[in-house]
């Protein structure tokens, strides 16, 4: 797991449990501490790696620069310098045919870069605020999502040139409900989180009007779905992920000190897993393990691990060797036992 | 020892079947507080037995059953006949756990024609809900041997019957509608239509100013008794029994509802029953 942190070190994790405890610190496996001549000078805002292997990761800074580096040798194999700081950048993860990075900075035109020649190669214009996240659809590699400050969310597909498909309105185009100034926003104060669902048929927009919000990427129309208040004070950008894989989707969202678990299409909140000592600042959502990892100011990042359920069992012939029909947290369970065998 | 990697999905499980449990007894818990009146039985039995996941063939019932209970807590002698009895969209978030199936009720009644929803203007986000037939029968009271009677009429009858909108705009109301300038300035004084900018008007409730004093002055009264008490945090049922100020002059659960469902509180389950802490954000 690649980290940034805000003094402007990375470090990369393995994340592998290889003590058979249920709790168990992760080991770095290399950093780009202070001491390296590479490192950035500030907060390490996104990081992310190459989408098609490890060998490379991408990483932007408010020092204004993004860097790619080279795994093996943690040198910067390129760095692209911009003139304002870098809140967000993302690489499309299933590009085939574009090796686009799409960075999202204090200027409001969105800038392409692209990695094969090294220079920033297209402007995507329509924003009138600071560009606090961008995100590649899943779905489809040539449509981009952007969130801003000024309070709107725009779909762009970058082969086109003549600007944004289309803006998300949070009351669908309906000018019956919004005042004048509200109208064709996404949020009623800044939008600074962005996410796909799995599929990249909705799109989940948070905003620092303390709501959380489900479109349809293909029409933009508001679902509608009330997720109640998301606090949210973040004055860069958000970082949270929804679950895949699950078949109720599920979206983490860094609330305060804790992260609020939602049910992405109910809108229920399932639980707030407290563990963090401070903000909460960035969650991912790990696909293969099917787990959550959290980082916060506290200078921690913590691993929230599902415990599977053990099956119902049908019928109960011996109760000793029967087990439980409730889950009981391994952190809970009682370590000592009264038979021999464990 | 401080544990921390929690399984969330083990706790979901669990609390699925809790939640299950409560929304029985919650049910009962309406009956008990304060001066509610008893709910129909049809609509409590309903809600009770199909239980709250999915949708329920009387959840707009429900809801209905809600609203008229929000209502109610409105004081009676304080009301005069000029203004509908209004409740709030977001005190229903306190009634009912699900937000995104009361909006879905809520609008189905809207298109049904069975309430009207309006912007109330203090607050971008609230939403006050009537009854359609209560909002009619108080507005032509209200204009009976005023000049500007012929206009609301109207107004009642066609714009109200066939737009479920919050505003309308210039346009729309003088050729869809057929209204003349001079008839909408006439809607305007009658407080029927609100200014929201040049060309375009909320719908608004005529003579609401008195509640819209009423209600933020008793809010601010009963967020105040929270703060100040200590770790600005109390019992809801502590809040129930306080003797309010002459400031509150609806009853306290209707501004208990309010901030709840607002979340202007944060509501923690304790084992002493819901603990209403102030949120400050």
């Amino acid at each position: 797991m690649l980290s940034g942190g805000a003094d402007g070190v990375v470090v990369i994790y393995d994340l592998e449990n290889h003590s058979r405890k249920p709790h168990y610190t992760c080991k770095a496996v290399c950093t780009v501490g202070r001491s390296s001549r590479h490192v950035h000078k500030f907060s390490v805002e996104t990081v992310q790696w190459y989408p098609h292997d490890t060998g490379m990761f991408i990483s932007s800074s408010f020092d204004k620069t993004m860097k790619v580096w080279d795994t093996e040798t943690l040198k910067p194999a390129e760095i692209f310098q911009f003139v304002e700081n870098v809140y967000c950048h993302q690489m499309s993860p299933i590009a085939r045919k574009h090796s686009l990075i799409a960075v999202g900075t204090k200027n409001p035109k969105v800038q392409l870069c692209d990695l094969k020649s090294g220079s920033c190669i297209q402007v995507l214009q329509g924003h009138r605020g600071e560009v606090l996240s961008v995100k590649w659809s899943p779905r489809y590699e040539y449509i981009l999502a952007t969130a801003s400050t000024d309070s709107s969310v725009r779909l762009w597909d970058v082969r086109r040139a003549s600007g944004s498909l289309f803006t998300l309105d949070q009351f669908n185009g309906d000018p019956s409900k919004s005042s004048s100034e509200a109208a064709n926003t996404a949020h009623n104060g800044r939008v600074n989180g962005l996410c796909f669902t799995g599929d990249g048929l909705f799109l989940l927009t948070t905003g620092t009007d303390d709501r959380m919000r489900l479109w349809e990427t293909a029409t933009g129309k508001n679902t509608l779905v009330n997720y109640g208040k998301v606090v949210n004070e973040s004055r860069k950008g958000l970082k949270f992920a929804v679950s895949q894989g699950c078949s109720l989707e599920f979206a983490f969202v860094p609330c305060g000190s804790s992260v609020a678990v939602y049910a992405v299409h109910s809108g229920e909140l399932v639980t707030m897993l407290k563990g963090h000592y401070s903000n909460v600042d960035c969650c991912e959502f790990h696909p293969d393990y099917q787990e959550l990892y959290s980082g916060g100011k506290d200078s921690n990042i913590l691993a929230w691990i599902p415990t599977p359920r053990p099956p119902d069992i049908e019928e109960e012939q011996d109760s000793k060797k029967g087990g439980s029909q409730v889950a009981l947290n391994p952190a809970f369970e009682d370590a000592w036992s009264s038979s021999d065998e464990d | 020892m401080w544990f921390r990697n929690r399984s969330y999905a083990a706790e979901w499980r669990t609390m699925n079947r809790k939640r299950a449990l409560k929304c029985d007894t919650f049910c009962g818990k309406r009956g008990r507080s304060g001066a509610a009146e008893p709910l129909p039985a049809a609509a409590g039995g309903g809600g009770v037995a199909a239980g709250d996941r999915g949708d329920r063939v009387g959840g707009a019932l429900d809801i209905k059953a809600s609203l008229e209970h929000i209502m109610s807590l409105l004081p009676g002698k304080l009301w005069s006949d000029t203004v509908p009895r209004i409740a709030l969209k977001h005190q229903l978030y306190s009634l009912h756990r699900d937000r995104t199936r009361v909006d879905r009720h809520l609008n189905e009644l809207r298109e049904q024609g069975d309430v009207l929803m309006f912007q109330l203007g203090f607050d971008s986000e609230s939403v006050a809900v009537v009854f359609a037939a209560d909002f009619k029968a108080k507005v032509l009271a209200a204009e009976v041997g005023r000049a500007t009677q012929g206009p609301v009429e109207k107004f009642l009858n066609t714009v109200l019957a066939s737009c479920c909108d919050m505003s309308v705009d210039e346009t729309k109301m003088l050729q869809e509608f057929l209204f003349a300038d001079s008839e909408i300035t006439q809607l305007v004084k009658c407080g029927v239509l609100t200014v929201k900018d040049a060309g375009s008007w909320w719908l608004s409730i005529p003579n609401s100013g008195r509640f819209t004093k009423y209600f933020i002055q008793g809010r601010k009264a009963v967020l105040g008794m929270i703060r100040k008490s200590k770790y600005s945090e109390m019992l809801k049922s502590d809040l129930e029994g306080r003797q309010t100020t002459s400031r509150v002059k609806f009853h306290i659960q209707y501004h208990i509802h309010d901030i709840v469902g607002a979340e202007l509180v944060d509501c923690i389950e304790t084992t002493a029953g819901v603990l209403l802490r102030f949120a400050d954000s």
